[in-house]
C-alpha cells in the first residue's frame, strides 16, 4: 500500500504558500509587466515557468505513483466538466489580458507594493463571489456534465505514459519557440536550439517522458481499470454464442477461442470444447501471447473463470478480446439446441432459422424436448464430437 | 541589469525588474523549483496549488458572518464555508493564499522590488491602468469560478495531473489572452510594453 499521500490537516497549506509565493515572486511572475510581456510575445517567462513546473511534477507523479509510493486515487483531482470551463477559459482569458495579472500573481504583486495588483485583488474577490451567489441561476452554463476523475488517458483511451511524453515533447516545443521569439537576450543565452534541446536537463526529460510512454503494462493506474470497468458497464466486453458461432463458421480470420480452466487437471478429452478452442489455465493467462489482429473470445464452463481472464488481459491492453455471454451454457442452449420462439414474430423466426443452421453445422440435435441436447450420432464438421460438460467454473 | 527607468525608449532587455532591485531568478530553474513544490503538495498533504479557491473561502465567510442563513441555504455558497466564518480561517485554500502573501512579501523584500507603485503595461495613466486591473480581476473571478480554478489550479495541478479540464483551460485560457492582449495593443496603438517607468 503506497505511503503518500497522507492526512495532513490544513495548516501545511501556509507553508507551502509562503515557498509558492516567493518561487512567483523570484520568478518575476508578481510583475504585470512580465505577464503582459509575454501576452505580447517578447518575453516567455510566463511559459518557460509554468511548463517546467507541470513537466517537473507531471513526471515526478507519474514515477512516484510506477514505482508505489503513491497513491494517486488518494490525491484531490480538479474536476472536469467541459461546457463550464471552455466558458470559463474565454471569459478568464479576456480577464487575464487586461489585468495582465491572474489570481495567484495578483497576491504577489499586491505584496510587492504595487496598487494594480491590490486591484485586481478586488476584482477577483467581486468577480468571484457574484458569480457564486449567482451559481444556482447560471444553469447549464456553471453546471454541464460534471465528472470527478476524468484525465487525458482516459478520456483519449491512450496510455498514461504516452500522455506525458506528449506534454514533454509540448512543453519542449514551447521553449524552443520561446528561444527563437525572445533572440539573443534570452535566458537560454547564445545556446543554439540543438544545444539546448540536447542539454542535460532536456535529456533527463526526455529519457523519463521515453520511458513512461513505453511502459505497456499499466495495468494498476486508475485510468485504465476506469476504462476497463466502463468497457463492462456498457457489456462491450460480451460476445453473443450466435455471434461466435457465426465467427467459426465463416472461418474468421485471426479468432481465438479460448477456453480458460483453472488447472490443467481439469483438461478431460471427454469433455465438450468449442470447435477450434484451446484450453489455457488462469495462470498462464497473464503471459498469453497475444498480437493486436487476434480476436479472442474467452469461454468457461460456468463463465467464471472466463471473466476473470477477461479482466485480466485487459488489464495488459490486450484487446479485442471478449466474454462468450453466459458461458458454455448459452453456447448448448442457443446454438447446439435451439428452442422454437415463443412469438411468432418474422424476426424470431428468422432468428431461429438461423440458430438451427448453426446446430446442424456443430453437431448438435434437438428432440420434441425442446432445449435438451443429445450427443449427435455423427459429425464431419470441424471440433470434436460432443461430450459431456466439465464441471468447473 | 539595472533599472528600468534608465531607458527612455526601445526595446528593454528581457526581464528587466521594474524597480531597482536584484535581477529575476532564472525562468526555468523557477519553474522546476516550482514543480517540486507542486509535486511535495500532492505527494504529501492530497492536494496541489491553487488561489482562486482562498478567494471563494475568504468571499463566503465573510458573507457568513453577516448573513449565515443565506449562506446554508445555498446551493454553492454553503459548500465553500460548511463549519461557518470561524472555522473558514482554518481552511487549506485560505491558509495557502495567506501564505503567498507573505511568501511574496518576504521575497521582494529581500531583493529589493518591494515599492509601492501602479506597474503599467502599456503607455497609459494609472486611473487607466487600475480601472483595467479591476475589470481584469473581475473577468478573472468569473471565469475562475466557471473553470473551477486557475492557471495555479487548473495550469498547474491540472496540468501536471493530466486532468481533461485543466487541458482545455489551459490552451483557451491562454489562446484568448494572447489574442485579447492583442486587440487591446491595438486599440492603444502602442506597441510591446517597453521602456515604460512606474508611476505613481
Amino acid at each position: 500500500m503506497p505511503a503518500l499521500p497522507v492526512d495532513v490537516g490544513p495548516w501545511l497549506a501556509l507553508p507551502i504558500g509562503v515557498a509558492f509565493g516567493a518561487i512567483l515572486e523570484r520568478a518575476g511572475l508578481g510583475s504585470a509587466r512580465t505577464i503582459s510581456r509575454q501576452l505580447s510575445f517578447a518575453d516567455w517567462t510566463v511559459v518557460k515557468v509554468m511548463f517546467s513546473a507541470i513537466v517537473t511534477a507531471m513526471l515526478a507523479l507519474y514515477w512516484s505513483e510506477q514505482l508505489g509510493w503513491l497513491e494517486l486515487s488518494r490525491v484531490a483531482m480538479p474536476e472536469t466538466d467541459v461546457v463550464p470551463q471552455l466558458l470559463g477559459a474565454l471569459v478568464f482569458g479576456v480577464g487575464f489580458a487586461m489585468a495582465s495579472l491572474c489570481p495567484g500573481t495578483a497576491c504577489v504583486s499586491a505584496a510587492s507594493g504595487r496598487r494594480d495588483g491590490l486591484a485586481a485583488l478586488t476584482g477577483i474577490a467581486v468577480g468571484s463571489m457574484v458569480t457564486a451567489e449567482l451559481w444556482p441561476a447560471l444553469g447549464q452554463a456553471a453546471v454541464n456534465n460534471p465528472r470527478s476523475a476524468a484525465t487525458l488517458s482516459s478520456d483519449l483511451g491512450v496510455p498514461a505514459g504516452v500522455v506525458v511524453l506528449g506534454i514533454s515533447v509540448l512543453a519542449i516545443g514551447a521553449f524552443v519557440v520561446a528561444a527563437r521569439m525572445e533572440g539573443p537576450s534570452s535566458a537560454n543565452g547564445n545556446a543554439s536550439i540543438r544545444q539546448f534541446v540536447g542539454s542535460k536537463p532536456i535529456l533527463v526529460v526526455l529519457t523519463l517522458a521515453l520511458l513512461a510512454s513505453l511502459r505497456r503494462e499499466s495495468g494498476g493506474s486508475r485510468a485504465a481499470l476506469a476504462g476497463i470497468a466502463a468497457e463492462i458497464s456498457r457489456e462491450a466486453d460480451h460476445v453473443d454464442p450466435i455471434v461466435l458461432a457465426d465467427w467459426i463458421r465463416e472461418r474468421r480470420p485471426n479468432l481465438r477461442v479460448i477456453e480458460v480452466v483453472e488447472s490443467p487437471a481439469d483438461i478431460d478429452p471427454n469433455d465438450y470444447v468449442i470447435p477450434g478452442s484451446s484450453a489455457v489455465t488462469l495462470s498462464a493467462i497473464t503471459s498469453l501471447e497475444a498480437s493486436g489482429n487476434d480476436t479472442i473470445v474467452l469461454y468457461s464452463a460456468g463463465g467464471t473463470h472466463a471473466a476473470q481472464a477477461w479482466v485480466l488481459l485487459r488489464a495488459r491492453n490486450v484487446q479485442p478480446v471478449f466474454v462468450l455471454r453466459d458461458g458454455l451454457a448459452a453456447w448448448e442452449d442457443e446454438v447446439l439446441a435451439p428452442s422454437a420462439p415463443s412469438d411468432s414474430s418474422a424476426v424470431a423466426l428468422a432468428r431461429y432459422k438461423h440458430a438451427r443452421e448453426l446446430q446442424l453445422w456443430f453437431g448438435g440435435t434437438v428432440t420434441d424436448q425442446g432445449s435438451v441436447w443429445s450427443a449427435p450420432v455423427q459429425t464431419t464438421r470441424p471440433g470434436k464430437p460432443a461430450r459431456r460438460r466439465r464441471n468447473t467454473c | 541589469m539595472s533599472g528600468a527607468g534608465s531607458q527612455a525608449t526601445g526595446e528593454l532587455a528581457v526581464r528587466t525588474p521594474a524597480t531597482n532591485g536584484k535581477a529575476y531568478a532564472n525562468p526555468y530553474v523557477a519553474g522546476v523549483l516550482l514543480g517540486l513544490l507542486l509535486f511535495a503538495s500532492i505527494a504529501i498533504a492530497g492536494r496541489g496549488l491553487g488561489a482562486s479557491g482562498g478567494f471563494t473561502v475568504a468571499g463566503t465567510a465573510a458573507l457568513a458572518a453577516v448573513a449565515p442563513e443565506h449562506v446554508a441555504q445555498h446551493p454553492y455558497l454553503s459548500e465553500w464555508a460548511p463549519g461557518g466564518p470561524i472555522a473558514a480561517l482554518t481552511d487549506w485554500s485560505l491558509l495557502e493564499l495567506v501564505g503567498i502573501v507573505v511568501g511574496a512579501l518576504l521575497s521582494s523584500r529581500i531583493a529589493g522590488r518591494r515599492q509601492s507603485a501602479v506597474e503599467h503595461t502599456l503607455d497609459e495613466s494609472s486611473a487607466s491602468r487600475l480601472a483595467q486591473a479591476v475589470i481584469g480581476g473581475a473577468l478573472l473571478g468569473v471565469g475562475a469560478r466557471l473553470a473551477r480554478g486557475c492557471t495555479s489550479g487548473l495550469g498547474l495541478t491540472g496540468g501536471a495531473l493530466m486532468s481533461t479540464g485543466a487541458w482545455i483551460f489551459i490552451p483557451v485560457a491562454f489562446g484568448t489572452a494572447f489574442a485579447t492582449a492583442f486587440m487591446l495593443r491595438r486599440i492603444a496603438s502602442t506597441g510591446i510594453a517597453a521602456a515604460v517607468p512606474l508611476r505613481n
